[in-house]
Parts: structure tokens; C-alpha cells; sequence
């Protein structure tokens, strides 16, 4: 089959079967709720993109098993260049978009599974690797979007999966059968599970033995029995219920994050990829992260978007020849462009694994992740100082178009006389959407947590910074003659 | 005497991925289709028998992936100006094209 076009990606989402809560109700119709609706455009713009020949070269790969053109969403990665693209590609999505487009997730899951699976093979003699590439080829022939599930509600953060007080705050085997496993748990944060045909399902920490039964990797459609998703509330979500556009602020695209159940959720056998084999838990973990943190080249994008609207603001304003505005403007591209030196940088200097997939240094992604965690939130911090006090305090859109009230609206909030007041009132709702309503999900607080916290990070940065050779040069050059 | 023929230059376009273009890069290549119009015809890169491959790089850093097309004439554009003097290096090369019967 051929990539699929946006079109042809919604009608998918329509054969779906998903049980979908949201503000204590059912979802009848999932692909044209209001508010997951522009969730939903979103992953599509992923599918459409790869039909354009102005941006084949970033959003599709030649897979490795079949030689035949795919969404590189779908792509194990086979150079280093493939790691550049795929941070290309992120920063031209984020820009497309303006918000998390939420198939990032299901890329790096498959690669880092295509990595994990092979050494598991090498170690224990199992077949997962053989089982996991027939499973891609699936994907990929079908050109699917897979959610990556890594995590665990946790419960006691102190005490590890076997010892919960609930044995359900981590995924784990309740029932092994001939032909396959019963899972139960949930999967928190879950970045566009109900726009997705798959679920990969992943351990979220490193495991010892007697965690084993919680060392399961699978992969399930995401409308199989027993899997329930409840939506996430997001800052300002029921604008978009209000039939207005200007003050959804991006009037096309949003994310969703939900809550994913597993309940007593059955798994034959050709799509589990790891059972019990607890030595690798943390090893997935570590490759999934790395990838995913990698992944946060979207957030380049999405800052193209705010320092686009900031600046047109700044202009709308009658400001932008002020020096100290012309600066600040500077600082936002400076620190966003920082950003997007790390994944690139991470990606440049990746590597190849026995498997023959490409992965990312991994202390330049998590360097890179670092100041993902920081970057956006002074990115939109001079954002809404330049876009001044108005971005929290504008009236409504309604107060607008009321024959009542429209008059002083356009009167007291116009700026620049030659800009009509409702572009400035279109470019303060971005603004507002991006640093404080459904966009700042994704730009903010998924900056901070996504792909793992900030002190997640740190851990891996302490591990893989090479201190033993820094700590030689400095005592060569003074003079120390240290033999350890 | 039988006027000489001459098959219109086959232009196969490729595009960098457009992360972060300086330049509208398919306006640009419609510009030059325009006024190369009767002189050559625009296909996709992928094609058989191009006589040459236009990279449409949206920056300096041209990532785009010309690997496939080793052994065919490349021309570059990098910036809105470089549209200029690939109409030009085109217009050239269908000027010095031997002709056919």
C-alpha cells in the first residue's frame, strides 16, 4: 500500500473502535469532537506533508526491509543522516503546526525496540527481533501512527513495581497463556493515543528480578478489547466548544494527551516483545528516551511560530524598532536556535548499533532535553512581555462581533492604524495560546516532563559526561603528574 | 532544408525537506517554469531521462539528497537570487543542446 494521504488517515481513524471519556461522558464520535478534532489535524499534517515534493526529502525514508518509500514516522533510522532528518522533520512540523503533532512518540518506540529486541535475541536466543520487524513491516505497509506508552502512573514513587500497594500502578502480566498474555495497568500522559492505530506498550524503569512480570513490551491496535482512554483536560480546552475561532488562538491544530487503561487487555504472542527479560527494562528505557528526547527539535518549530507572532505583535504594536525590543527579539531566536543546535548535534554525532539501526549520542540528547526543559519557558517569558499585558486580558470574541460593544473594541484596541484590530487581537490569542492555553501543554509543561523530567536528565548527563578525560587535560596542562 | 528539432530540456526538481527555507522555494520553481516555458519541462527528480536536476535548497546548508543523481548535471539554488542565474545556466544549456533530425 502507499503512504497514506491526510484524508485517507482521518477515514482510518473513523474504522476505529475506541472507548473515549471525556468530561465524564462518552465519545461517540472521536474524529470530529470539537476538541480532539484539531488534535487529530495535526497527525495528519504528518501525512500530508509526505506528499509534497517540497518536503519528501525530510518526511519519508526508503525502509530497510521492504525498499519501498514510507513516512519516515514509520522508519528505522539507517545513518546518521536519517538522525538529521528526522530533527529536521521536527522543526518543520512544529512549524506547521504550531503545537505537539504527537507521532514522535511511535517512531522512537520503534526504534528503540529495533535496537533492544536484537540484543535481547543475542543474549536469551528468543525470536523478538524476527517478530518485531514483521510487526514494522506492518506499520509501515499500512503507514500507521503507533503511541509510544512508557508511563506508568507509578504510585509510590519510593517503592519499586512489585512492591505497590497496588500491583496495577505499572503494567505488568496478570495471566500467561498458551497463546499469549493478559496485561493490566495504565499508561499516563499518553501524547495522541486516540488519533493512533497502535499502542506500543514499554516498561518505563529499569527492573530487577523481582519485577520481572512488569519487563513486557507489546504492541496491541489501539481499539483491542479492554483498552480505554480517558482525555486529559488542557489549559483553555473549551474554547474551542465556544463556535468562535479567534480566541482558540490556532485556529487548526491542538494536541491531546489521555489516560490509558489496560484492562486485562490480552496480547497474543507475535506481538510481545520482551516477557520477563527484566536485564533489558532499563535499556529500553534509556534507547526510547534518548530517541524521544532527540524528538524535541518540534519545540524549534513551535518557537518559529511564537517569535513569528511575537515580532508581528512587536510591529502591530508600533514597537519593533525599539532597541531593547529588536534585543529581546534577538534572545528568543538566540535560545531557540540553541535549541535546535542540540538536535542537530545529537543527531551528527549518533552512531550505529548492533542491530543496524542509527541512534542518537546520548549525552548531546539529553544536553539537548536539558534546555528543552528551560528554553521555551523564557522563550514565551519575552513573549508576553513584549506582547504586553493585553495577551491576558483582551475581551472576548463575541465582545467583538456584538453590535454592542464591537465599536469600542475596535476603537480602544486598535494599535497600528493600518492594521485591522481583529489581526491583533488573532496574533495576541496565538501568543495566549502558546504560553498559557492548549498550546502551552505541549510547549511548556511537555517541555519540562516530556521524555522524562529535568532531573532525569541530569542522572544521564552525570553518567555519560567523560569527567575521566577532562580531569586528565586540566592536570597535564598545570602540570599534575597523576598516574590515576 | 528540414528545421532542425530540438526535445525540450527535461528538468527533474528536487527539493530539500523546507525545515527552515530562506525563500519560497516552490514559488521559485514555478518562476522559473513560467519563463522556461517552450524551452523546458519540470518532473519530478525521480524521473527517467532528465537532463538535469534542479536542487532547490531552501538554505546554505543544501541537505538535500542528490546521492540517487550521480552523474547528471546538477544546478543549485540556495537564495531567491540564485533563480536568476539558474534561468540563465538553463536558458544556456537549451541554446547549446545538439539538435535532433
Amino acid at each position: 500500500m502507499a503512504m497514506m494521504t491526510a484524508d485517507q488517515y482521518e477515514e482510518s481513524l473513523r474504522q476505529l473502535k475506541l472507548v473515549v471519556h471525556m468530561f465524564g461522558k462518552r465519545v461517540k464520535n472521536v474524529v470530529d469532537d470539537p476538541i480532539i478534532r484539531p488534535s487529530m489535524k495535526a497527525v495528519a499534517k504528518t501525512y500530508e506533508l509526505a506528499q509534497y515534493p517540497e518536503h519528501e526529502d525530510l518526511m519519508t525514508a526508503t525502509s530497510h526491509i521492504t525498499g519501498k518509500k514510507i513516512n519516515r514516522f514509520t522508519h528505522i533510522h539507517q545513518s546518521l543522516n536519517d538522525l538529521v532528518k528526522k530533527s529536521k522533520m521536527g522543526r518543520l512540523l512544529g512549524r506547521e503546526t504550531g503545537c505537539c503533532f504527537q507521532r514522535c512518540v511511535g517512531m522512537d518506540a520503534l526504534n528503540a525496540l529495533s535496537i533492544v529486541t536484537f540484543n535481547i535475541d543475542q543474549k536469551h536466543g528468543t525470536k523478538y527481533y524476527e517478530r518485531f520487524k514483521t510487526y514494522l513491516a506492518y506499520v509501515q505497509e499500512n503507514d500507521l501512527t503507533c503511541d509510544g506508552a512508557m508511563t506508568d502512573p507509578k504510585g509510590d514513587r519510593s517503592l519499586p513495581p512489585h512492591k505497590q500497594s497496588d500491583p496495577d500502578q505499572y503494567v505488568h502480566v496478570v495471566e500467561e497463556r498458551k497463546d499469549g498474555i493478559i496485561v493490566r495497568g495504565a499508561k499516563a500522559h499518553q501524547t495522541g493515543a486516540v488519533n493512533s492505530h497502535e499502542v506500543i506498550v514499554m516498561p518505563t524503569i529499569a527492573m530487577r528480578e523481582q519485577d520481572r512480570d512488569y519487563a513486557v513490551s507489546f504492541a496491541m491496535p489501539s481499539d483491542a478489547d479492554g483498552i480505554i482512554y480517558i482525555m486529559g483536560r488542557q489549559s483553555c480546552d473549551t474554547r474551542k466548544l465556544e463556535g468562535t475561532t479567534i480566541d482558540m488562538g490556532n485556529v487548526l491544530f491542538g494536541g491531546h494527551e489521555a489516560l490509558v487503561i489496560f484492562d486485562n487487555v490480552f496480547v497474543p504472542w507475535d506481538r510481545v516483545f520482551m516477557y520477563k527479560e527484566y536485564e533489558f527494562a532499563g535499556e529500553l528505557v534509556e534507547n526510547f528516551a534518548a530517541y524521544h528526547r532527540q524528538s524535541y527539535a518540534c519545540k524549534v518549530g513551535v518557537g518559529d511560530i511564537l517569535i513569528g507572532a511575537t515580532q508581528t505583535v512587536a510591529e502591530y504594536n508600533g514597537v519593533a524598532n525599539a532597541s531593547h525590543v529588536k534585543d529581546k527579539i534577538v534572545e528568543m531566536n538566540h535560545l531557540n536556535e540553541t535549541l535546535y543546535c542540540g538536535c542537530i548535534a545529537c543527531a551528527s554525532e549518533g552512531h550505529r548499533e548492533p542491530s543496524g539501526t542509527y541512534n542518537v549520542n546520548v549525552l548531546l540528547a539529553n544536553i539537548h532535553k536539558q534546555n528543552v526543559t528551560r528554553f521555551p519557558y523564557e522563550i514565551a517569558r519575552l513573549a508576553q512581555d513584549l506582547a504586553g499585558g493585553l495577551v491576558v486580558t483582551m475581551p472576548s470574541e463575541e465582545d467583538l462581533r456584538s453590535p454592542e460593544t464591537g465599536k469600542w473594541l475596535e476603537k480602544y484596541l486598535k494599535a497600528n492604524s493600518n492594521i485591522p484590530t481583529e489581526n491583533r487581537m488573532r496574533i495576541l490569542r496565538l501568543i495566549e495560546n502558546l504560553t498559557l492555553g492548549t498550546a502551552a501543554v505541549g510547549y511548556l509543561t511537555e517541555s519540562m516532563h516530556g521524555a522524562g523530567s529535568p532531573q532525569a536528565q541530569r542522572i544521564m548527563i552525570a553518567r555519560k559526561m567523560n569527567m575521566a578525560e577532562k580531569q586528565r587535560a586540566a592536570k597535564r596542562l598545570c602540570g599534575i603528574a597523576d598516574p590515576q | 532544408m528540414q528545421t532542425p528539432n530540438k526535445r525540450m530540456l527535461k528538468i527533474g526538481v528536487k527539493y530539500c525537506g523546507g525545515c527552515n527555507p530562506l525563500y519560497d522555494r516552490v514559488a521559485a520553481v514555478k518562476e522559473l517554469e513560467q519563463k522556461l516555458q517552450g524551452k523546458a519541462v519540470f518532473v519530478a527528480a525521480g524521473t527517467e531521462e532528465v537532463d538535469l536536476i534542479l536542487a532547490v535548497e531552501g538554505c546554505s546548508t543544501a541537505c538535500a539528497d542528490l546521492s540517487p543523481f550521480q552523474g547528471i548535471s546538477i544546478q543549485m539554488i540556495l537564495t531567491a537570487e540564485d533563480v536568476r542565474k539558474a534561468l540563465e545556466h538553463i536558458i544556456e544549456t537549451v541554446r547549446n543542446r545538439p539538435c535532433i533530425g
